[in-house]
């Protein structure tokens, strides 16, 4: 049977509710950076994307057994934490002028960018990524690109690639070790 | 260590009989560093699945690394996270905007501000947020039986693979909904190298396009709807 990303969601999620914690962070740690950058864009600032970001964690927990699988489980986290982003702007004491207060303005509001340094780390950065995997050995691309960008599973690029799934595995492994370690090493400073 | 780790690149793609997973479980929970590295998986994917942006680089003088020092060491998952800042921030056309006055500015603002029009927003920003994230995450979304005959402005329509329209380099495909999201001007968004656009009709429904796709050439669609 095909497994993909969205499978073992379930698994996880599943567990997770039978309370394994470990499961949950495997969830957590997933979703985090794209939670953050969610909230992120609204709230303009690290400290308040940060504390939002936990609040959503921690409500999924709490909600966890409410969850369905109508939609892909990061829709619904979505969901959550744009609710608490949504609240968080309205409540008093936040400066409105400093954020969005809806999605749509949210969405729509480049300017809001321009005091932003990760719009400028975010274009580099991918770009820098982007070219490191370019040159990645050709058998690590192969495996890694059919994995990430075409989200085949191990089995299909196993045949593809006419490889072991073994060595499809190992391959795509070491091709994200090598891009951890790139971005490590040039796109973080240890100052 | 390395085995440790293999298998939890195998497991973030989901290719882990049930044995391992539970395994695995036990083994990430008990440490840091193996649940940064699932972080740092998904940083990598999103980042790869992207691909490049429209965001524009503000202060091309300001050093990368430097940019990244501000922020990385505070918590290094917070700044990945911002390397992800996009699912994007392109534009909005407001067609009135050009002959709307102060008075009628402040008026609007006084009634977009009443309990019940944030109510109404409220559950309109839901609605388009599921949207949304439905176009992105789901490849079934947009292949819904084609509404709209396009080939008078020129496009032409493939069944074969979920109702995708086509011009030159233009390759789209197209929904409408019945409810208008609360939207009454065309917003659209980035998202790696296709454009979303919502379009509100005359007739109070939304068009939705998703592709590879101009602005211009969204517009003329909407025309064409609204004939």
């Amino acid at each position: 049977m095909k497994k993909n990303s969205d499978d073992i969601d379930s698994v996880l999620i599943e567990k997770a509710r039978n309370g394994n914690k470990g499961a949950f962070s495997i969830l957590v740690n997933k979703y985090y950076p794209r939670v953050y950058a969610t909230l992120f864009s609204f709230t303009k600032s690290k400290e308040d994307s940060e504390d939002l970001s936990q609040q959503t964690f921690i409500k999924v927990w709490q909600q966890l057994e409410s969850f369905r699988g109508d939609s892909a489980f990061f829709t619904w986290v979505y969901r959550i934490a744009i609710n608490l982003a949504k609240n968080f702007v309205a409540s008093s004491g936040y400066k409105k002028q400093k954020i969005n207060t809806s999605i749509e303005q949210a969405e729509i509001d480049i300017s809001s960018f321009e005091d932003i340094e990760s719009a400028v780390i975010h274009k580099q950065s991918l770009k820098e990524i982007k070219n490191f995997i370019n040159t990645l050995p050709e058998s690590l691309k192969t495996a890694f690109t059919l994995r990430e960008v075409e989200g085949r599973s191990y089995e299909d690029i196993s045949v593809i690639t006419d490889t072991p799934i073994g060595t499809v595995r190992s391959r795509i492994f070491r091709a994200r070790e090598s891009i951890i370690d790139f971005m490590q090493k040039e796109l973080i400073t240890n100052e | 260590m390395n085995e440790i780790n293999e298998k939890l690149s195998a497991l973030y793609d989901g290719e882990l009989n049930a044995a391992e997973v539970d395994e695995l479980i036990d083994i990430i929970s008990k440490e840091k560093r193996l649940q940064k590295q699932i972080s740092m998986y998904s940083l990598i994917g999103a980042a790869v699945s992207q691909q490049s942006t429209n965001v524009t680089a503000l202060d091309p003088k300001k050093n990368i690394k430097n940019a990244f020092s501000n922020i990385w060491f505070s918590n290094a998952l917070t700044a990945a996270a911002s390397v992800l800042l996009t699912l994007t921030f392109v534009n909005n056309v407001d067609f009135s905007r050009m002959d709307i006055n102060t008075n009628s500015s402040k008026q609007i603002s006084s009634a977009i501000n009443s309990k019940e029009a944030k109510n109404i927003a409220e559950k309109s920003n839901e609605y388009l947020a599921d949207h949304i994230m439905n176009i992105i995450n789901d490849p079934n979304y947009m292949s819904s039986k084609n509404p709209l005959d396009l080939q008078n402005v020129g496009y032409k329509s493939n069944s074969d693979n979920g109702y995708i329209h086509s011009k030159g380099n233009e390759r789209f495909q197209l929904r409408i909904e019945n409810k208008n999201f609360g939207i009454k001007q065309i917003r659209y968004w980035k998202h790696g190298n296709k454009m979303i656009y919502l379009v509100p009709l005359n007739d109070g429904r939304v068009l939705t396009l998703y592709g590879n796709i101009s602005l211009s050439s969204a517009l003329s669609i909407a025309e064409s709807a609204n004939k």
